[in-house]
């Protein structure tokens, strides 16, 4: 027997904010109530099954003009390993200079999302910030 | 006092004053010069390490230093000069400009036209007259942003917010993401007042509990915060007797209310408006005062940085060409008024034959109304008092206005929501 739950979830695709009570048996969505619009299904849909979110922090940088580089992964992850991805970042260290856009991060904890730089750092000492 | 002569110069090199850099030096502007009291360009947005921006203008989902990388950077290759950590100590009617900074000293610029773009300030604890003692660890949202993504400082470990603004929520998560325990965000109002995104991302994925009809009453702490007091507060926003409670943190983190910053503008004798805290702008974003231009927060506080942008860009068209003296004058000045369930309209004032887009705030969230501007009707699905509303005054539409003085932009029918 699969466990029947029922979840509500605000949809967040429009700013009306509708709240769908999505009824599930075990990790399957069965129905969806309360939505007044058809795109918004999808969205609750995939919130309740596999939330996705976009991921962003910073880096800790040596030797640049800046001690820190902000990041963001070039695809959303998901949500429970938004947490692994900041400390496996908090133990790493990058050497100035670093370009925006620049892979700091291969295919972080195997998720098949790499992690890059959102700004440029320069070298600390060198002429002209950046 | 040395003296430089430029066509265009733009006060503030953030979002807005980039966007009119870049846009006055594309629509032919030879001179442009962009003055900063920072140390490089960009505003607020470096330290805003988020995605959500450049939605509407690149169709892309960006973090703020790579929306405004790409505006430094357009910058640069068209020849916008700068001056950085230079502060600007005084304007003139007439485009004159008195600034300092430490390579200089004192220096004057005339300018042919000044596009005002300082953006906004936060409110402080001083602004909302917390009682209590006063350790380290109260910072505006703000600072704690820059001390975590610029500076590299992790301001504390246990956490309250005051304000659930999107702002408030964003350092929120940032905290949470860093490793701090995030012990509340409190918010005075009986509704969250960011997106609902926001709550969701912010703060229900890290189990940050969000306190409705409760505030901050007193900071504790000697050296260092030790806790606050909280408590509910009734429909006026007064604290409740014998509901209030100490939450042990080390910060407390204000985001309450930002405000446009305008002591030069008031300076020159530009007209402000008291609803927005910004100038009273037209269509063109001049201000009172002709050839002086404003646009993005220092105008009214934006919730889209790509909303800056646009204004920008088109105070940046109109200081090139007032600059020129190409600027048509409005022949027709169509005076915006907020009315029922609005609480401003900018810009102010339009011309009433010449499409606009036109941003409003309503008071109140509200579900399925109409905003009427005198004869034409918006219909509105949603809305709350933390998105701007955008009014689109097509051709068709703005044929209604020929010969209005003045037009009242308010809600017709009100269905308050929980």
């Amino acid at each position: 027997m699969t466990e029947k739950t029922e979840r509500i979830i605000t949809c967040i695709v429009c700013p009306m904010g509708c709240e769908a009570t999505v009824s599930m048996e075990g990790k399957k969505v069965v129905k969806v109530e309360g939505l007044t619009c058809s795109r918004g299904e999808e969205y609750v849909i995939n919130e309740v099954e596999a939330p996705m979110r976009d991921f962003f922090s910073t880096v800790i940088i040596e030797g640049g003009v800046s001690p820190v580089c902000p990041v963001r992964s070039t695809r959303p992850i998901p949500k429970d390993r938004i947490m692994d991805c900041s400390r496996k970042l908090a133990r790493l260290r990058v050497t100035a200079p670093v370009r925006i856009g620049e892979t700091i991060m291969r295919d972080i904890l195997g998720l098949g999302v790499d992690i890059i730089a959102t700004r440029s750092v320069g070298v600390l000492g060198e002429k002209g910030r950046q | 006092m040395n003296e430089m002569t430029e066509d265009v110069a733009v006060v503030g090199g953030g979002a807005a004053g980039l966007a009119a850099a870049t846009r006055a030096k594309e629509t032919g502007a030879e001179r442009v010069l962009v003055l900063d009291r920072n140390s490089e360009l960009g505003g607020i947005l470096p330290q805003c390490v988020h995605t959500g921006f450049g939605l509407h203008h690149f169709k892309e989902n960006l973090t703020g230093p790579e929306y405004i990388t790409r505006f430094v950077d357009r910058a640069r290759a068209l020849g916008v000069e700068s001056k950085l950590d230079t502060m600007v100590l005084r304007l003139r009617p007439g485009g004159e400009i008195v600034a300092a900074n430490s390579p200089d000293g004192l220096f004057k610029i005339k300018a042919k036209s000044i596009v005002l773009a300082m953006g906004c300030r936060e409110r402080t604890r001083g602004a909302l007259g917390i009682p209590g003692e006063r350790p380290a660890g109260v910072f505006t949202a703000g600072t704690a942003q820059r001390l975590m993504d610029i500076e590299g400082f992790m301001p504390g470990k246990r956490v309250v917010v005051l304000g659930s603004g999107d702002v408030g929520l964003i350092v929120a998560r940032r905290f949470a993401v860093e490793g701090a325990k995030v012990e509340a965000v409190v918010e005075i109002l009986p509704y969250p007042g960011g997106l609902a995104r926001n709550i969701i991302q912010c703060l229900e994925d890290f189990d940050i509990p969000l306190l409705l009809s409760h505030t901050v009453t007193a900071v504790h702490g000697a050296e260092r915060v030790s806790g606050v007091s909280v408590a509910g507060v009734d429909e006026k926003g007064n604290p409740i007797a014998g509901t209030e409670r100490t939450i042990p943190c080390d910060t407390l983190v204000l985001s309450v209310g930002l405000i446009p910053e305008n002591e030069l503008s008031e300076e020159a004798g530009i007209v402000l408006d008291p609803l927005t805290g910004g100038p009273v702008v037209d269509q063109h974003m001049e201000t009172s005062v002709p050839g002086i231009f404003a646009c993005g927060n220092a105008v009214h506080v934006h919730d889209l940085v790509d909303h800056v942008t646009e204004t920008g860009m088109t105070a940046g068209s109109s200081a090139a060409k007032f600059a020129r003296g190409e600027l048509e004058t409005l022949r027709n000045r169509v005076r915006m008024r907020p009315g029922s369930g609005v609480r401003y309209v900018v810009p102010q004032i339009i011309s009433g034959d010449r499409p606009v887009t036109v941003y409003l705030r309503v008071r109140n969230p509200v579900r399925n109304a109409t905003i009427r501007a005198g004869d034409i009707a918006f219909p509105l699905r949603a809305a709350r008092p933390a998105e701007t509303v955008t009014l689109e005054f097509t051709e068709r539409r703005i044929e209604k206005l020929i010969g209005k003085a003045e037009l009242e932009v308010g809600m017709e029918e009100q269905k308050p929501v929980d």
